[in-house]
C-alpha cells in the first residue's frame, strides 16, 4: 500500500472542502493536509493541578494509551504544545498562572477542561476557587466527571480532532461575565447585627415600632357569602 | 478565675503526667484539663503559652518532641467558651507514645500570641496559616504573611462570619519570595507552580551560585480549595467525598481516617468485617501511593520504565476498588460506622490475584532501581534530614522513618484491628533520599503481608453498624415498614448528631500521620475540622534540604517527599 492509498481514505471525504480524488490521483489543498497532520499529532500540555491529573496519568499510561491518537508527546512547555488539558481545580491564586501559560501557547490552540472543577468549580463553591476556567480562557471541550473516566477523555480528544479538522476554535472566555467577585458586598454578620440594634434603638427613641411590625393593616373586609348564592 | 478553675482537676486527670507537670508548674495559669474519649486536652492562659509548650517539649517525663499540628478555632457566639478564638496545638511523644492537645483562648479584641517558631521549626507555616485563616497574630514570627490565600485577599476566611462564597480576584501573583540583594550576580530560578518537574502546584524560588543553591523559599496555596470551610456547611456524611480529594493518590485512606475520627467522637465502632475490609483496601491504597511516588520521582530523573511497570499494577488496584464501589479514584466507599455496601462475592480471590500481580510489579521496580548505579548516585546522601529536625518540623510517615524515628500509628496506636496483624516498621539510618525510597519499598512488602493476613481471616457479618442514629437502614426495610422509613428520613434530614466535644482521630496515611481534629457543637454540621496533613510538614522543610546542594538534586528530593497538592493546601 502506497502513501497515496493511505491518503485516499483520508481526503476523499465530504467534510474536506475542496478535496477531489479519483483513480490514482488526489488533488487536495495544503490546508487539508496540514489539518490532517495537525489533528493526528497533537502535543498536549497537561496543566494538571489536582486529583484529575492523576486520572490524566492513567490516560497517558500503558492501559488507555493516548498514543493511539497520536497525542502522546506530552509537552510541559506551553510554547511547544497546541492542546491544553486543564486537569483539576483552579483556585484564584492559580488564575494568573493559568492565563500566562495559555497565553504562551502558540496559535492555533485548543483547551480541554477536564472534570467539573475546571468546568464549573465543581463541589468547591467557595472563597478561593475559580468557578470554571472559562472565566479566564476559552474552552473547547468540557469533560464532565469527578474525575472523568479515561474513556471520557479519549472521547474529548476525538472531539478536539474533529474541531481541528473543521477549523473550529472557541473564541472568547465563555464565562467571563461571571467574574464579579472583587471583594464587594462582603458582610460581617455581627456588624450587621450591630447595625440592626442601632436602628432599633433609633426607632424606639423616635416612638416608631420596630421594623417588620406591620401597623397599617386594615381589617379584612367582610365577605358577604350570601351574595354568591345566586 | 484561677481559684474557680483549679479544683476542677479530678484525681484521675492528675494521674496524667502532662496534666500533673503543667498544673504544678503553671499554677493558676492552667485553666482546665479534660479527658474525652481517651484524649488529654489542657487549656492554659496565653501568658503561660510559651512556658507550657517548652515544658511539654523538654520535660524528661513528657518528651513531646514531635510537632503535629497547630490551628485556630473560631467560637463565635458560643457562650461556653471564654473568648472568641482558641489556638490548639497537638504534640506527640515518640518515646512515651502519648499524644496531647494544648489549647489557649485568644480574645478577639487583641488576638495575639507569642510564636512557637524557636521551639518547633514546623510551627512556622502553621502559624502563618492560623493568621491567614483567623487573623491571629503570632508575635515574633519571622514572616507572618499570607500562606494559603493570595495577596489580593481581604479578610480571614475561616472566621465564622466570613461568607463561604466570597471570592477575591488575584491579578498579579507574588513575584519574589526571596530577598535578592540589588546588583547581585546570583541567578534566581522559579520552580513551579507549573513546572515539568513539580508534582502538583507548589512553588520554590531558589537563589543559585552556579549550580549550588544558596537560598530557597517555598510558596504554597495554589491548590487551596477550602476543605475546612466547605465541611463546616456539610453533614458528617457529606464530608466523605471531600476527604477523597485530600491525598488523591490514596483516596480510600483519607475516608478511612475520617470515618474513624467521627466514630471516635460518636463512640460507635464499626463491625469487624468492615474494619478488615478497610484495612485491606487501605493497604492496597498505600501500595498504590508508594508506586506513584517512587515511579514519578524517577521519571523526573530520566527513568521511565518503572513508571510503566508499576502503573499496570496500579490499574489493577483501581479495578479492585471499582469492583467494590464503582469508582476508581474518588471512591467514597466508607460510611460513618462501616462501609457503603458489602464487597463483591469474589473479593478474596480478586484481592489475591491483584496482590500477586502488584507484588510482581513491585519486584520488577525493585530490580530496576535498588541497585541501579545511576539511581543510587542520584539518591544517596542527597537531601539528608537529621532526626531532630525531622521531629521539630513534624515530619511524618516514610519520610520521618527514613530519618530514623521509629514510629507508626498502626503499631503505636492501633486502629481498625491493626494489632491483630503481624508487620514490621522499617526505619532508615541516614535520612537521605535513598533511605526514604528504601522505607517505601519495604512498606510495600509489609502492606502485602498485612493484606495476606487480613484475607486469611476476613470475618463475616454486617459491614455497617445497626444503629439507626448513625447508619441508614437497609433499603429493603425502608420500603417495607414505616419505622425504617422514618429512621431513614430523620437521618437524612437531621444528619448524625454527635455529642459536644473535640476529638483528634489519627491514622497512618500513605504519607504519614493523617489527623482529623474535629470540634462538634452537637449539631449536624461539624463546627470545625482541621486536617493534619502529613506532607505539609514534609514540604515545609524542603527549602532547608535544598540549601547547599545542587539544583539538580532539588528534583530528586521533591519526589521523595511525596507532596500531594490536595493534601498540602486542602
Ligand atoms: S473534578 Fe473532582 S477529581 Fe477532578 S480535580 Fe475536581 S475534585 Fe478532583
Amino acid at each position: 500500500m502506497g502513501v497515496l492509498d493511505l491518503l485516499k481514505g483520508k481526503f476523499v471525504d465530504p467534510t474536506y472542502a475542496g478535496v477531489h480524488g479519483g483513480g490514482d490521483i488526489i488533488t487536495t489543498t495544503v490546508d487539508a493536509v496540514v489539518k490532517w497532520g495537525r489533528k493526528s499529532s497533537i502535543w498536549p500540555m497537561p496543566f494538571g493541578t489536582a486529583c484529575c491529573a492523576i486520572e490524566f496519568m492513567a490516560l497517558t499510561g500503558s492501559h488507555y494509551d493516548l498514543a493511539r491518537f497520536g497525542a502522546e508527546v506530552l509537552r510541559f512547555s506551553p510554547r511547544q504544545s497546541d492542546l491544553m488539558f486543564v486537569a483539576g481545580t483552579i483556585p484564584d491564586k492559580l488564575g494568573p498562572v493559568l492565563k500566562t501559560i495559555y497565553d504562551q501557547m502558540p496559535e492555533p490552540k485548543w483547551v480541554i477542561s477536564m472534570g467539573v472543577c475546571a468546568s464549573s468549580g465543581g463541589f468547591y463553591r467557595s472563597y478561593h476557587v475559580m468557578q470554571g476556567i472559562d472565566e479566564l480562557i476559552p474552552v473547547d471541550v468540557y469533560v464532565p466527571g469527578c474525575p472523568p473516566s479515561p474513556e471520557g477523555l479519549v472521547a474529548a480528544v476525538m472531539k478536539i480532532q474533529e474541531k481541528i479538522q473543521t477549523s473550529q476554535q472557541a473564541g472568547a472566555p465563555q464565562g467571563a461575565h461571571r467574574v464579579g467577585a472583587n471583594g464587594e458586598g462582603m458582610y460581617d454578620r455581627r456588624a450587621r447585627r450591630a447595625e440592626w440594634a442601632k436602628d432599633d434603638a433609633e426607632r424606639r427613641a423616635a416612638g416608631l415600632p420596630p421594623r417588620g411590625v406591620l401597623t397599617d393593616l386594615k381589617p379584612e373586609p367582610e365577605i358577604d357569602h350570601g351574595a354568591h348564592h345566586g | 478565675m484561677a481559684s474557680a478553675a483549679l479544683p476542677a482537676l479530678s484525681p484521675a486527670l492528675l494521674e496524667q503526667p502532662a496534666v500533673r507537670v503543667l498544673s504544678e508548674a503553671l499554677g493558676e495559669n492552667l485553666l482546665g484539663a479534660s479527658d474525652f474519649r481517651g484524649e488529654v486536652a489542657i487549656t492554659v492562659d496565653r501568658k503561660a503559652w510559651l512556658k507550657a509548650v517548652s515544658l511539654l517539649k523538654d520535660h524528661p517525663e513528657l518528651d513531646y518532641k514531635l510537632f503535629l499540628d497547630l490551628c485556630g478555632v473560631d467560637f463565635l457566639d458560643r457562650e461556653e467558651e471564654p473568648e472568641r478564638f482558641v489556638v490548639v496545638l497537638h504534640l506527640y511523644s515518640v518515646s512515651k507514645k502519648r499524644h496531647v492537645r494544648l489549647r489557649t483562648p485568644v480574645p478577639e479584641a487583641d488576638p495575639k500570641l507569642p510564636t512557637l517558631v524557636p521551639l518547633f521549626k514546623g510551627a512556622n507555616w502553621f502559624e502563618r496559616e492560623a493568621w491567614d485563616m483567623y487573623g491571629i497574630v503570632f508575635e515574633g514570627h519571622p514572616n507572618l504573611i499570607r500562606l494559603l490565600t493570595h495577596d489580593a485577599f481581604v479578610g480571614h476566611p475561616l472566621r465564622k462570619d466570613y461568607p463561604q462564597g466570597q471570592r477575591h480576584v488575584l491579578k498579579e501573583p507574588r513575584k519574589w519570595l526571596l530577598d535578592v540583594p540589588h546588583g547581585s550576580e546570583h541567578v534566581v530560578i522559579n520552580l513551579g507552580p507549573s513546572h515539568p518537574a513539580m508534582h502538583g502546584c507548589f512553588r520554590v524560588q531558589a537563589l543559585l551560585d552556579g549550580e549550588i543553591v544558596k537560598d530557597a523559599e517555598a510558596e504554597i496555596g495554589y491548590m487551596h480549595r477550602n476543605f475546612e470551610k466547605m465541611v463546616e456547611a456539610r453533614t458528617y456524611w457529606q464530608v466523605i467525598p471531600y476527604t477523597d480529594r485530600l491525598n488523591y493518590c490514596s483516596s480510600f485512606m483519607n475516608g478511612h481516617g475520617w470515618a474513624l475520627a467521627v466514630e471516635k467522637l460518636l463512640g460507635v465502632p464499626a463491625p469487624p468485617r468492615a474494619e478488615a475490609v478497610r484495612v485491606i483496601l487501605s493497604e492496597f491504597s498505600r501500595i498504590m501511593d508508594h508506586f506513584v511516588c517512587i515511579s514519578t520521582n524517577v521519571v523526573d530523573l530520566g527513568a521511565i520504565t518503572p513508571f510503566f511497570v508499576v502503573f499496570r499494577g496500579r490499574e489493577k488496584i483501581y479495578e479492585l476498588l471499582e469492583s467494590c464501589c464503582g469508582a476508581r479514584l474518588t471512591v467514597s466507599y466508607v460510611r460513618i460506622g462501616g462501609l457503603a455496601q458489602d464487597v463483591p462475592e469474589d473479593f478474596v480471590a480478586r484481592c489475591r490475584e491483584t496482590l500477586d500481580f502488584v507484588m510482581d510489579a513491585a519486584k520488577q521496580m525493585d530490580e530496576l532501581l535498588t541497585r541501579n548505579v545511576i539511581f543510587t548516585r542520584r539518591f544517596r546522601d542527597i537531601g539528608v534530614m537529621s532526626k531532630e529536625d525531622a521531629l521539630s518540623y513534624g515530619w511524618a510517615g516514610p519520610a520521618l522513618r527514613g530519618s530514623g524515628v521509629e514510629t507508626d500509628v498502626r503499631r503505636d496506636a492501633p486502629y481498625s484491628g491493626y494489632d491483630q496483624y503481624d508487620f514490621d516498621v522499617p526505619v532508615g539510618t541516614t535520612g537521605d533520599c535513598y533511605d526514604r525510597y528504601l522505607v517505601r519499598m519495604e512498606e510495600i512488602r509489609q502492606s502485602a503481608r498485612i493484606i495476606r493476613q487480613a484475607l486469611d481471616k476476613l470475618p463475616g457479618g454486617p459491614v455497617i453498624v445497626d444503629d439507626r442514629k448513625v447508619a441508614l437502614p437497609p433499603k429493603s426495610e425502608v420500603y417495607g415498614n414505616i419505622e425504617s422509613l422514618m429512621n431513614h428520613f430523620k437521618l437524612v434530614y437531621d444528619g448524625i448528631l454527635p455529642p459536644k466535644g473535640e476529638v483528634y482521630g489519627k491514622t497512618e496515611g500513605a504519607n504519614g500521620e493523617l489527623g482529623y481534629y474535629v470540634v462538634s457543637d452537637g449539631s449536624k454540621h461539624p463546627w470545625r475540622v482541621k486536617v493534619r496533613p502529613p506532607c505539609y510538614n514534609n514540604y515545609q522543610a524542603y527549602p532547608q534540604l535544598l540549601k547547599g546542594g545542587q539544583i539538580a538534586d532539588a528534583i530528586a528530593i521533591i519526589g521523595g517527599l511525596n507532596v500531594i497538592a490536595g493534601e498540602l493546601d486542602r
